[in-house]
């Protein structure tokens, strides 16, 4: 199994440098990136990765590696601090980057509008947290997210559960 | 009743769906002796500004569009540097738009917004939630001005109690979801009007390859791996 994991706490945070070395001992292969040593924009919502130059991302920076990752990898976990019970804002503009996963076309399926996948790709995404999070909320969210790329949800957990998260996720 | 609108959107102003339904939702608002003040995220110059408009008022809507079912970075960033008020008597209003018909698309997002002005020592106005809104900027002025008119009336109608009541929400946050008869409809032959479409917008935009391409072949994903 091959683990991508995407953080946004600093390298040095200790929990999060224990729960990175444990899930990557855990996986065949597994790849981090941390944003704080790249440039990430937020999402300008400008279409563009539909309608103008479908699948690529109009907004240049170092975030193009991470779309590419998220197809050559298993399984991706996020590590994010939180904010008023939410992922913070540096984990959002990541994850709002992840639009061109997906096509401008869509379809209705179990009742709900969805966008139709760009890659025939299986997206498995978990969320490792620190901070006051609203977990139940959070396990909600990823579910959603998920459900509309097409992508089946790891949950969400409290950085402090780690070993926990390691044995149930991977 | 003056009304502080903070746009969360992280479109420029100019090319923002968002920023055509808070002029139209103002128009309404005016229309009933209220004023209002409009401060945009994406100008972070806008920033301190909307901060203190937030500090000394009272009437305080958020408009936003839906970005994976919850607030965008951008406006998520702007209202994790707010201090919580310490006196009672400011509440927040939401108004979240998204490009997926349904309104319960938004249900998701609605539930982190119905948390925050507690967090922020405010009270909740709650959160009126209106899809398809996709096509504002893109399908030309007279679709665009049909999609705007039910904020006109939204805008009014929240002058007059200043929070979404439950009877404005029921009126105008529809369809909650498609009915059978329109699923079978849009899976089947208006998906094909859809794809038209697309593709003709897509090439007015200059758009030169097919919308489901696959932009990241092999050769890329390897380099990745390397």
């Amino acid at each position: 199994m091959r683990l991508l994991i995407i953080s946004t706490l600093p390298k040095e945070h200790p929990l999060a440098e224990k729960a990175i070395c444990c899930l990557a001992q855990r996986a065949a292969e597994c790849k981090s990136f941390y944003t704080e040593d790249m440039k990430v924009n937020p999402c300008i919502g400008c279409n563009a990765c539909w309608l103008k130059t479908p699948g690529i991302c109009a907004v240049k920076d170092d975030y193009e590696q991470i779309l590419k990752a998220y197809l050559q990898y298993d399984v991706t976990v996020f590590i994010s601090d939180t904010a008023l019970g939410f992922v913070d804002y540096k984990m959002k503009n990541v994850i709002d980057r992840i639009l061109p996963m997906a096509t401008m076309y869509t379809r209705i399926e179990d009742g709900q509008t969805r966008h139709v996948p760009r890659y025939k790709k299986e997206f498995r995404f978990g969320l490792l947290y620190a901070g006051n999070g609203n977990q139940a909320y959070l396990t909600h969210w990823m579910s959603r997210f998920c459900l509309n790329f097409h992508g089946i949800s790891l949950g969400a957990f409290p950085i402090e559960a780690w070993q926990e998260v390691a044995v149930c996720m991977l | 009743m003056h009304v502080v609108m903070i746009s969360g959107a992280a479109r420029t102003q100019s090319k923002s769906n968002t920023a055509k339904i808070v002029a139209a939702f103002c128009e309404g608002l005016h229309n009933g002796g209220n004023t209002s003040e409009i401060w945009y995220l994406s100008n972070r110059k806008q920033w301190e500004s909307a901060k203190t408009a937030f500090e000394e008022n009272e009437n305080i809507l958020f408009a936003l569009p839906l970005y994976v079912e919850n607030v965008p970075g951008v406006m998520l960033e702007f209202l994790a540097g707010l201090s919580a008020k310490e006196q009672p008597g400011t509440r927040i209003s939401f108004l979240l738009q998204g490009g997926f018909p349904e309104a319960s698309q938004g249900r998701c997002c609605e539930g982190f917004l119905k948390t925050l002005p507690a967090q922020l020592g405010c009270a909740y106005g709650g959160t009126f939630i209106k899809g398809d809104m996709f096509g504002l900027s893109l399908m030309g002025e007279r679709i665009g001005a049909k999609l705007l008119q039910p904020f006109i009336e939204v805008g009014q109608r929240f002058g007059e109690c200043g929070y979404f009541s439950s009877e404005i929400i029921e009126v105008f946050s529809i369809p909650e979801y498609f009915s059978e008869k329109q699923i079978r409809m849009t899976n089947g032959p208006l998906r094909y009007v859809q794809r038209f479409i697309m593709r003709y917008i897509a090439k007015k935009l200059g758009c030169k390859i097919r919308l489901d391409a696959k932009p990241f072949c092999e050769k890329d994903l390897q380099d990745v791996q390397e």
